[in-house]
């Protein structure tokens, strides 16, 4: 276990902030101005540029075990936007399950070879 | 069709992060640069299919899914499988609740700001 400390976890809960905040505010626009190609740059700018906090220099601290992605942060955090912002939950529970299922098979035939 | 279509979404997308992204930015190779470097590399073209065509079908009106979902489950379990099981799942926990209580707070957040944006006004 490595949260001891409240300012490691306050600075995870940041971590899991920024990701879908700026994905929500950000990504859209970028398609809408440059086409599929805004997408890219989201891809690098967004993605690329929170992984570094995030990840690269570690912004979110791993308590240990499975390696928790931000993506958990996209996936949750989009969730909550799209629902707020008038989606249906329950058309998406579908989706939801087709990810826990592809999780699983991804990662079990991840872990045949790594 | 449309559940086998997310299956393969989320799992391609979750594969290709949770085995390329780490080789990238080792420092072996280019470090932290070369994980900037492997967001362009992966999550580009994986939203392009999953996302901007479509392969990840979502019912008209329904909430969002991002493929991130899958991409995070595939690193969880990938971990499980290769280690010890739930032990390495229960370890990891406190990082998932934290993470998911940032971003619903996050997602919130961002959905009541950018409604307030589309109000216009001077930017």
């Amino acid at each position: 276990m490595t949260f001891p400390t409240l300012p490691l976890m306050v600075a995870t809960v940041f971590g899991g902030f920024l990701f879908p905040f700026l994905i929500w505010l950000l990504w859209g626009k970028l398609v809408e101005n440059f086409g599929p190609f805004g997408g890219w740059m989201a891809a690098l700018f967004i993605v690329g540029t929170t992984w570094t906090i995030n990840h690269g220099v570690g912004l979110i601290t791993q308590s240990g075990g499975a390696w928790v992605d931000m993506g958990l942060a996209a996936g949750v955090g989009l969730l909550v936007a799209s629902t707020v912002s008038g989606g249906k939950f329950g058309k998406a529970v579908p989706n939801i399950l087709a990810a826990i299922v592809g999780g699983v098979l991804g990662g079990l035939i991840l872990s045949f070879f790594l | 069709m449309k559940f086998i279509r997310g299956v393969l979404g989320y799992m391609i997308a979750g594969m290709i992060v949770m085995s390329v992204w780490g080789p990238f930015a080792s420092l072996e190779s280019l470090g932290i640069i070369g994980g900037w470097l492997a967001a362009f590399a992966i999550i580009g073209p994986m939203w392009f299919m999953n996302h901007f065509l479509g392969l990840i079908h979502h019912e008209e009106g329904s909430s969002f899914v991002d493929m991130g979902l899958g991409i995070a489950l595939v690193g969880i379990f990938r971990d499980v499988f290769l280690f010890e099981g739930v032990a390495t799942f229960m370890a990891a926990v406190p990082t998932m609740l934290l993470v998911s209580l940032g971003a619903a707070l996050g997602g919130f957040t961002a959905a009541k700001v950018s409604a307030d944006m589309a109000k216009g006004g001077k930017a």
